[in-house]
């Protein structure tokens, strides 16, 4: 044999070893790709990727439904007093943490109590909580500082941990005094929780896998993933190879157009859409020259080509209406929205005071600059606001700068092209975040509103426990909002997630979108078919 | 072999010079940054009193000096406090990073050597011919197209058209990864007679080690044929060749090794700015890997990290720095290891 027809024979060999697969151990593996890192500590995370986490390690105690409504899950029942300030809760009996303890009054009052110390995550929630108070074993109380009207809502973020587990594994010394580091360092990668899945692996690095529940205490379909992979990355050509390949069952919702226009092409894929809760708003700074006066943002507000923005720019998107996002319970349907009128505008502008001095105040537009489409965004802005002759400068940053910048009054810019997403599927949650006089300084509020009238009437209609009546001050609060015109309400925005419609069934895709974020990747609630994955990859 | 280790000793010791100055300027410049570390690590809606407890956790309400001077003495410790982006100590992300990359970097390292010297040598030995010609113009196109786009390419091609290699992370869903002894997964599948982990190993790291390792096989490339076609024209070899001896040997005794002491001198620089110049190759590959780690700590302005990675890359480069002046010692010692003027 010539030594060319061996070198020849061993690269054949390699090539073959190479191409030799390494089959997955999961039967219905379901695979989502995600911006890292991901928090699995219910006292530590609050972004997109950890709450989804969150949901399908843990068990809370009130469970949305597709309204946003609170159902019973570990709590069986519950009561209110009448002054608003006692909320107590009947636990269900039996429930397992996934090392097989039983769920009781001590865990729900051993979490609240770390979550408010360590004071991260979705912690800022529970501002509203005094004390909690075991009274027998299934048997909890919350107690109050004030009325606090969508305390059910806000407990969607309240996480149940295995007492005991955590304590087992506390690390001393630790910032927490006796508690050492209240158990930090292992939930980093471990789970304590009773959820339908369970941490399996957790190289913190590239990916977070988790493993089905066996005794569940809810009966899971048996179509459901038998393994969840959160893969961190979403790098659009590797997303769209490995959606081709199978690989991936749902993509991240931040996949530029293009990637989506050439994966919906693919067999078997679709885009599925839904109302994301967030919305996207240019706020606008209401103290700073020339946007502090009133028909100025009136005129901008007027000269804005909503159309292009939701059918050219970020098509598939909704016009908002108001400052409320209005897939959220509480959105008033009936408040106005702005249409590009130049007319209007022009007669706006011309009672500003800045008239005559256009050219002396450019409008400085700051934006995050990923995504990419905020920068056609701010571009068709510009273009718009020179129709009527306002001058427009743009200012593409990180994001870590957008925060700097809106940090404080003399850095923040005129507009701020950002989107906020409810922190609790309640219009008051927008309208707290965005406009109360507590957030300015943060990255979700650059209007710089400090309006006390404001602030007293979103405080009374989050003090008040019925629900209606809430709801009624929560419109009130948003057509207050709408005469100030502090913001462009430009478009709430949709989700849109590649998906692997050939095989697997996502009910969020199919309409039932539940309006917390996270909550739509319970993996409890998707199935997964391999006998049609494995047709699609012949 | 006492003049090798005096040598050593020698630069490893100003090395830790370096390493301080390093550590000084890479400190102060991560800490006048613009931006609230505790406030970005936290979220907008974290409480003052949280955001402020973590700021005296770190010293960071402290001077500039005292700060250092409490980094500096968990450092010689091993200690380079905690990630505000993993939560986790520093020292175990560089643990667990450093390998995923340093193996990335070996086997880009392997295809950057071996064919950038070969590409080289033929380019060389057929100097102003086709072969030249055509080598000469994939160089060009190697050294000025960025890693990235390589990345995508091969992507497209072997992933997605092909579908023979695959694209995310260091192993195939499912595999079990051998016990860790050196993190560097195909040393570990070996060491433990994990031949099935290797191989899965091996196809993951294909793409990514080759994607990094076009830019600078190319540079080599055109190095080594520039010294060969230098050398060539040298006396000694027209006298060799006036004795008759065969042009295979004088090429590889006699002209390949002078040759390749410019290669070798780039080759170090270009293996240690594979490890911190590959999040790009990183991030499409889902590769958990130093370079990514540290661009991700760059942008949320994870004080410590930054730091510790920064001092990891400049060991690297250190490192890399000594095997490459031992070596073109070795190839050539007439340049020597420059210990026997500073002992004159």
């Amino acid at each position: 044999m010539s030594k060319s027809v061996k070198i020849l024979l061993v690269t054949l060999c390699l090539i073959g070893i190479l191409s030799l697969g390494v089959a997955s151990a999961a039967e219905r593996p379901f695979r989502t790709n995600w911006s890292w890192p991901t928090y699995i500590d219910p006292a530590v995370g609050s972004d997109f990727s950890s709450s989804t986490a969150l949901v399908n390690l843990y068990d809370t105690l009130f469970y949305p439904d597709i309204k946003g409504d609170p159902q019973p899950h570990i709590a069986e029942s519950w009561e209110v007093s009448a002054d608003g300030l006692v909320w107590t809760i009947h636990l269900r009996q039996g429930i397992k943490f996934h090392d097989g303890t039983e769920l009781t009054a001590e865990d729900v009052k051993f979490s609240m109590d770390r979550l408010i110390t360590i004071g991260e995550g979705y912690a800022y929630l529970f501002k509203v909580i005094k004390s909690t108070e075991v009274l027998d074993k299934y048997t909890v109380v919350f107690h109050l500082n004030h009325p606090f009207g969508p305390f059910e809502a806000v407990m969607y973020r309240f996480y149940i941990l295995n007492k005991d587990l955590v304590m087992a594994n506390i690390e001393r010394p630790g910032p927490y005094g006796d508690m050492g580091d209240y158990g930090k360092q292992y939930l980093l990668t471990h789970d304590a929780g009773s959820g339908p899945y369970m941490v399996k692996a957790f190289p913190l690095e590239e990916y977070l896998l988790m493993t089905i529940h066996p005794n569940y205490w809810i009966p899971i379909d048996p179509n459901a993933p038998d393994e969840y992979k959160m893969i961190g990355t979403c790098e659009p050509v590797t997303v769209r190879t490995a959606m081709s390949r199978r690989e991936l069952e749902i993509a991240d919702r931040w996949q530029p157009v293009e990637a989506l226009d050439a994966l919906e092409k693919i067999n078997g894929i679709k885009i599925g859409e839904f109302d994301s809760g967030l919305s996207y708003y240019y706020m606008v700074n209401t103290k700073k020259p020339p946007t502090d006066d009133i028909h100025f943002r009136k005129a901008m507000a007027w000269a804005l080509d909503y159309k292009t923005v939701i059918n050219k720019v970020f098509p598939g998107s909704i016009q908002s209406r108001g400052p409320v996002n209005q897939s959220l319970p509480g959105a008033d349907p009936t408040i106005f929205q702005y249409q590009r009128n130049l007319d209007k505008a022009m007669a706006e502008l011309k009672q500003s005071k800045y008239y005559n001095q256009l050219d002396e105040y450019p409008v400085v537009v700051a934006f995050p600059s990923v995504p990419a489409d905020n920068e056609k965004m701010a571009l068709l802005f510009m273009s718009n606001m020179a129709d009527i002759g306002i001058k427009v400068e743009t200012l593409k940053v990180p994001w870590a700068s957008i925060i700097e910048i809106m940090a404080s009054e003399e850095t923040s810019s005129h507009v701020a092209g950002v989107s906020v997403a409810p922190h609790y599927p309640e219009a008051g949650s927008l309208l707290e975040s965005r406009y109360k006089s507590d957030s300015v300084a943060t990255w979700e509020q650059n209007e710089w509103l400090l309006d006390s009238k404001f602030d007293a009437m979103i405080e009374d209609a989050l003090k008040t426990v019925n629900r209606e009546e809430r709801f009624v001050k929560y419109s009130k609060t948003q057509q207050y909002i709408m005469d100030l015109c502090p913001t462009l309400f430009i478009f709430d925005m949709m989700a849109k997630h590649p998906y692997q419609v050939g095989y697997i069934d996502w009910p969020a895709a199919r309409g039932e979108v539940i309006p917390v974020m996270g909550y739509n990747l319970a993996g409890r609630f998707i199935k997964v078919y391999p006998d049609k994955r494995a047709e699609l990859l012949k | 072999m006492g003049r090798t280790i005096k040598f050593i000793a020698k630069r490893l010791a100003f090395s830790v010079f370096v390493l301080v100055g390093l550590s000084i300027l890479i400190f102060v410049i991560a800490r006048v940054m613009p931006g609230n570390p505790a406030r970005m690590a936290l979220g907008a809606r974290a409480p003052e009193w949280v955001v402020e407890r973590l700021r005296e956790e770190m010293h960071l309400n402290e001077p500039l000096y005292v700060q250092y001077y409490y980094w500096a003495k968990g450092a010689l410790h091993g200690n380079f406090g905690i990630s505000l982006v993993t939560r986790r100590s520093v020292a175990n992300d560089i643990k667990a990073f450093f390998p995923a990359s340093l193996e990335l970097a070996l086997y880009a390292g392997i295809f950057m050597g071996i064919i950038g010297i070969v590409l080289g040598t033929i380019s060389g030995w057929y100097a102003n011919t086709w072969v030249d010609n055509l080598v000469r113009i994939i160089s060009y196109m190697g050294i000025v197209t960025p890693s990235f786009v390589f990345a995508i390419f091969f992507v497209l091609i072997f992933s997605y058209v092909l579908e023979i290699l695959p694209t995310i992370g260091r192993l195939t869903p499912g595999v079990v990864p051998p016990p860790s002894v050196t993190g560097v997964i195909t040393f570990d599948a070996l060491i433990t007679g994990r031949f099935d982990v290797f191989f899965d190993a091996l196809k993951h790291l294909l793409l990514p080690a080759i994607s990094l390792a076009m830019g600078p096989l190319s540079q080599e490339a055109r190095i080594t044929r520039a010294s060969l076609v230098d050398n060539v024209q040298k006396d000694y070899i027209a006298s060799e060749r006036s004795c008759g001896i065969p042009e295979r040997t004088i090429m590889f005794k006699y002209l390949l090794k002078p040759s390749l002491i410019p290669t070798i001198t780039i080759y170090g620089l270009d293996f240690a700015s594979i490890l911190g110049n590959a999040f790009l190759v990183e991030l499409i590959f889902n590769w958990p890997g130093l370079s990514r780690y540290g661009m991700n700590a760059m942008l949320q302005k994870d004080l410590n990290a930054i730091t510790a990675v920064v001092l990891v890359l400049g060991l690297v480069f250190i490192i890399a720095n000594i095997v490459v002046d031992l070596t073109v010692g070795y190839l050539d010692p007439r340049i020597g290891l420059g210990t026997e003027r500073s002992s004159e």
